[in-house]
Formats: C-alpha cells, structure tokens, sequence
C-alpha cells in the first residue's frame, strides 16, 4: 500500500522556493530516510506532509487520504517530531509523557504502562522526576522522541531525531525504531545528516537539494548506480623514491610514500588500473605489504549526487 | 474525550503553579482587605443606582471584574509560551484544529475566571454583605461578565501574543494594556470625583463596563444603562474574538 502520494508539490516562501515539483511514492512498512545538505527543503517537506503547511501547488496523499481535503484525519494517524524542541516547561519527564499520551486520547492504564516501557527504553529512569528546564539537550531530544511513542501511529515523522544524541543512545534509538517498524508495521519518514545512520537503518532514501529530488533507492542500488568509481589501496614494503616517476603514466592513481607507501586507486575502471600497476611494481621487485578495496559509502554517494547537482549546468 | 476538554486539562495542568495562585487569589484578597478599609477614610461612600455602597464593598465587588479581566493574561501566556517551546506546532501537528485550541484556550480562561471570581465573592462577602441584593440575575449576570469578560480581554492577550516576538516585549506590552485598563477603569475608584479626562477614560474602558454589571448582579442594581454596557462588550468580544481567531489562524510555522 502507498503510504505518502505527491504530485507537483511545490513550495514557495515568499518568492523564494523551498520545494520544487516533488513526486514521490513511499510503500508503507519501511523506514524511508530523506537526506539532502542543509537549506535543501527536508523540514519543508515534513510540514508539508504533515499538514502544518499547505502547498503553494501541487498534490498530496497521506495514507489514502487527501490532504487537502481531511488534513484533520491525516494528523489523527501520524506523529511527529519536529527539528525543533518542543516541550511543557513546568513538567517533569513522567509527566511530560503521561500528559502528551492524555492530549492523544490514551487511556490513563494504557499511558501508566507506555509511560514506564519508554522510560525504560530512553535511558529516562534516572531523571524521571526532572524538569525539562533541569535537562540536557541531549536528554531533552530524547523525552521529545520518546513521547510520541505513548499513541498509536501508522506513520511517523522524525526530523533529525539523533541530533545531540551521543553514540550509545543513538544506536539505542535506531533500535528501537528499527524493532517498532518490525512489531507494529508502521512507516518511519527520517531525516539525517549523519549517512551512516540511514545505511544503518533505512529501507529506502530519497536524496534531495535546492527542493527537488534527486535519487530514490534502497541504499544498495544508490551504491550500484553512483558508485561506479572504486577505491583500492596498495600498502607497501618500503618506500621507493622513484615510485612517483615509475606510475607517472597512469591516470587516477595517487602516491604517497609518507607516513608509509601507499598507492590510491580510484577509477571507474580500478581493476586496470591495478593490473597495470602490479606489472610496473613486479617489474621493479617492489613488494606489497596489503591490498585492499574500500566499499564506497553512502557519505561518498551524497557528496558526489549533491555536488553534481550544484554545477551550473543543472 | 473530547479534544477542546483535553486541551483544557493540559492547559490547566501546566498553568496552575503556586505563583499563578498567589498572584491570582491572594493579591486582590490582601488589596481588598488592606486597601479596603485604608482608603475608608479618603473615599466616603460610593452611589451605585439607588445605593450607598461603603468603598470596601465598592472595592471588593471591583476586584472580581478586574480578576476576570487579570485571569485572561494566563491565555496569552500559553499562547506565547506553546509558541516559544515549540508546543503549538507540536499541537497543531496533532489531532487537533486551531479552532480547538482557540476554543480551548478561552474555556480556560472562563474556568479561571470563574473561580477565581467565585472564591473573591466568598472571601469578600463579609465586606459587602451589608448592600449585597441577590436575585435571579446575580448568577446569571457574574457568569455572563466571566464569560463575555473572557472572550474579550483573552482576545486582547491572543492578539498581543501572536503579534509579538521578543518575550520582553509580550510581558511589558501585555501588563502595560491591562495595567492601563485597571487603573482607568471603576474597578477601583469610582468615576465621580475623578478629573474630568479620567472620568472620560473611565467610560471608554470595558473593564468599567464589565465591572458595572458584575456589581449589578451583586448589588441588583439592574438598569437599561447596565442592558446597553451588555450589548456593548458583546458586539466588541465578537469582534476582537473574529480578529484574534484570524491572527492565529494567519500564524505561520
Ligand atoms: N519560515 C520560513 N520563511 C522563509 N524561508 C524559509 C522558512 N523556512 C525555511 N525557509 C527556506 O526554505 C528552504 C528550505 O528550508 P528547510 O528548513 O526545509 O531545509 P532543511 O532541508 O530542513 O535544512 P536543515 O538540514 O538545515 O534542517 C531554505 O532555503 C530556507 O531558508
Ligand atoms: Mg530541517
């Protein structure tokens, strides 16, 4: 089932455009994640699905429903975490949680039982009976995330939920979100900066800039289709200071011989390249300590998909 | 339960604090007490239709007007607040409308008002038991002043704090306009005496209104004067309401 429709969705603040003509189907039961550089239109695009704001033109769909039309009903099955913080000042964490549950319509049983899982599950027993203002930020990002787990959702909305998180809390976060979308079927739309992250966690990704999409992939095919070019490293024995001249001649090919001897290969065609290089260090009885390929990252897609869209060309 | 009811329990939870207590209940009652019977001796007694009314009763029976109106700060404050802690997106991102939160800021207010009314006459009582007249529009007339009183001024507070964006700026602004209409109003002196242009004041002020009709369903000093100062701060709530409900509706994230 298609859980996020658009057609054309566009976005103008003023004259200027967050959001350019987006189409995008999501499939519900995924973790999709939504990256893009900053300014690139991501928190827009949430406001826009989620209802805060209306489109300048265009068309959306949110789980079956039209947005336009019952953005009331949309809101009544999704949830939400903005990038900014978002808190009651005068509450205590417990509190916080159990009334954020009452404001969805929880009852008080099913919110007592919520409240102390999440509690649990956040690291949040320790500072139970603390006040927002008496938080960290990191344990304040955490409350905020935490408690839009206390209602029922088909889809949730996360805007850089991590940031501020430290690594431990982090991978404790994708987890668990990880084990909700497994239990409960839901649909997690997730923005990040940090790459590893979305390799880690999402089904999906969407790579967007200056408002328009870029790519839409598992991570594993962004990977087979930008990732033409390879990267090999060839650790030398000892340092040849005639290196550089012998490889002279061969293209995409980088020699460093300080701190040790290394040959950078990084090609579209890096299996040449090698052949071509070992004859040369054969011939020459220059020997290899270690030869290794570097599996590009999805950090190396981004830059070069984000980069090549920023030529004036496009 | 009904999403304007669970507003109003969230606004209640997070609003009522012992400060909020104090400067709620406490204050008017202290100034009721100590004011009260002070002035005793500079202001003689006060007319108010065919009544003589001693100025601890006059004073007492001002109060609850001026804690109706004092009550409505509370619905700026959330609003200002929500919109600084990032609470109104979060709301609006949730199964809520702004008409619910609109409404459910107004019911609060109402609730506080209310109460805070109620437990004034109570406590005051004593001090304008000698004049006080019940009849069948006492209820109805403090209900209508809290409710009317609620729109209206809450209206003001709305409007201040969706117009505002600096926090010094909301709570200077906010107490200057209703310390402005507190002191310029009967609240708490009456317009005979009172220099002309404060006499003038005193009339173009709905706090005056709005306490005329909370001391006419005190006193049961019902007149066609007191049936038109009604009619007034009912077409301004309407509209000031018709205004705030705009602004916040017009509220961009
Ligand atoms: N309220 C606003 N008024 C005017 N322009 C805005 C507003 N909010 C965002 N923008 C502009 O719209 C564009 C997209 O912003 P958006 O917040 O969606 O980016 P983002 O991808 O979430 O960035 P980040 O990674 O920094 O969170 C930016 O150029 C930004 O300057
Ligand atoms: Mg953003």
């Amino acid at each position: 089932m298609l859980c996020i429709q658009t057609s054309n969705l566009t976005k103008k603040y003023g004259s200027s455009l967050a959001v350019d003509k987006i189409d995008l189907e999501i499939k519900s039961g995924q973790v999709f994640g939504f990256l893009g550089p900053n300014g690139a239109g991501k928190s827009t695009v949430i406001k826009l699905l989620t209802t805060l704001m209306s489109p300048t033109e265009g068309h959306l769909t949110v789980l079956g429903i039209d947005a336009a039309k019952s953005p009331l009903e949309i809101r009544k099955k999704i949830g939400v975490v903005l990038q900014q913080p978002s808190y009651e000042m005068s509450l205590s964490v417990e509190n916080a949680l159990d009334k954020y549950g009452m404001m969805w319509d929880v009852d008080k049983k099913t919110r007592k039982k919520r409240t102390e899982e999440l509690l649990t599950s956040f690291g949040l027993q320790d500072i139970r009976k603390k006040k927002n203002d008496d938080l960290s930020i990191g344990q304040r990002r955490r409350v905020q995330v935490a408690r839009e787990f206390m209602h029922d959702m088909e889809l949730l909305f996360l805007d850089e939920p991590t940031v501020g998180l430290d690594p431990s809390a982090r991978r404790e976060l994708l987890d668990f979100l990880k084990k909700q979308v497994q239990k409960t079927g839901m649909t997690i739309f997730y923005t990040t900066h940090v790459l590893s992250e979305a390799e880690y966690l999402c089904d999906n990704i969407a790579i967007i800039n200056k408002g328009k999409i870029l790519a839409v992939d598992s991570p594993n095919e962004l990977k087979n289709r930008f990732g033409h070019e390879k990267t090999i490293k060839i650790n030398l024995t000892k340092t040849s200071s005639s290196l550089s001249d012998l490889l002279s001649d061969i293209p995409d090919c980088k020699v460093e011989l300080e701190p040790e001897p290394i040959i950078t290969i990084n090609s579209s065609n890096s299996e040449v390249v090698l052949m071509n290089i070992l004859k040369i260090l054969n011939q020459n009885n220059i020997t290899i300590n270690d030869l290794s390929a570097i599996p590009t990252n999805l950090e190396e897609i981004f830059l070069k998909v984000v980069s090549d869209s920023n030529e004036p060309d496009n | 339960m009904n999403p304007i009811i669970r507003l109003v329990y969230r606004n209640l939870t997070i609003s009522i604090n012992p400060g909020f207590i104090i400067w709620q209940i406490l204050f008017p009652l202290i100034y009721i007490f100590v004011a009260g019977f002070a002035y005793t001796s500079l202001i003689e007694n006060v007319p108010f239709g065919n009544k003589d009314l001693s100025y601890p009763a006059f004073l007492a029976s001002g109060m609850i007007g001026f804690n109706i109106m004092n009550s409505t700060l509370i619905s700026g404050i959330i609003i200002w607040n929500d919109r600084r802690n990032g609470m109104f997106e979060q709301i609006m991102s949730g199964p809520y409308t702004r008409s619910d939160y609109i409404l459910s800021n107004i019911v609060t207010i109402g609730i506080i008002g209310l109460v805070s009314a109620a437990l004034i006459a109570a406590v005051g009582y004593p001090v304008f038991f000698e004049s006080v007249e019940f009849s069948i529009i006492t209820i109805p007339l403090l209900i209508f002043a809290s409710v009317v009183g609620a729109i209206l001024f809450g209206s003001i507070a709305s409007i201040i704090s969706t117009r505002l964006r600096s926090s010094e700026g909301f709570n200077v602004i906010i107490n200057t306009v209703f310390l402005f209409f507190a002191f310029a109003s009967t609240a708490f002196y009456p317009a005979q005496g009172a220099p002309q242009p404060l006499a003038i004041a005193f009339y173009i002020n709905p706090l005056s209104y709005l306490v005329d009709i909370v001391r006419a369903g005190i006193f049961g000093q019902m007149t066609d004067f007191v049936i038109m100062e009604m009619i007034f701060l009912i077409v301004l709530a309407s509209a000031l309401f018709v205004i705030a409900t705009k602004l916040l509706t017009k509220l961009d994230f």
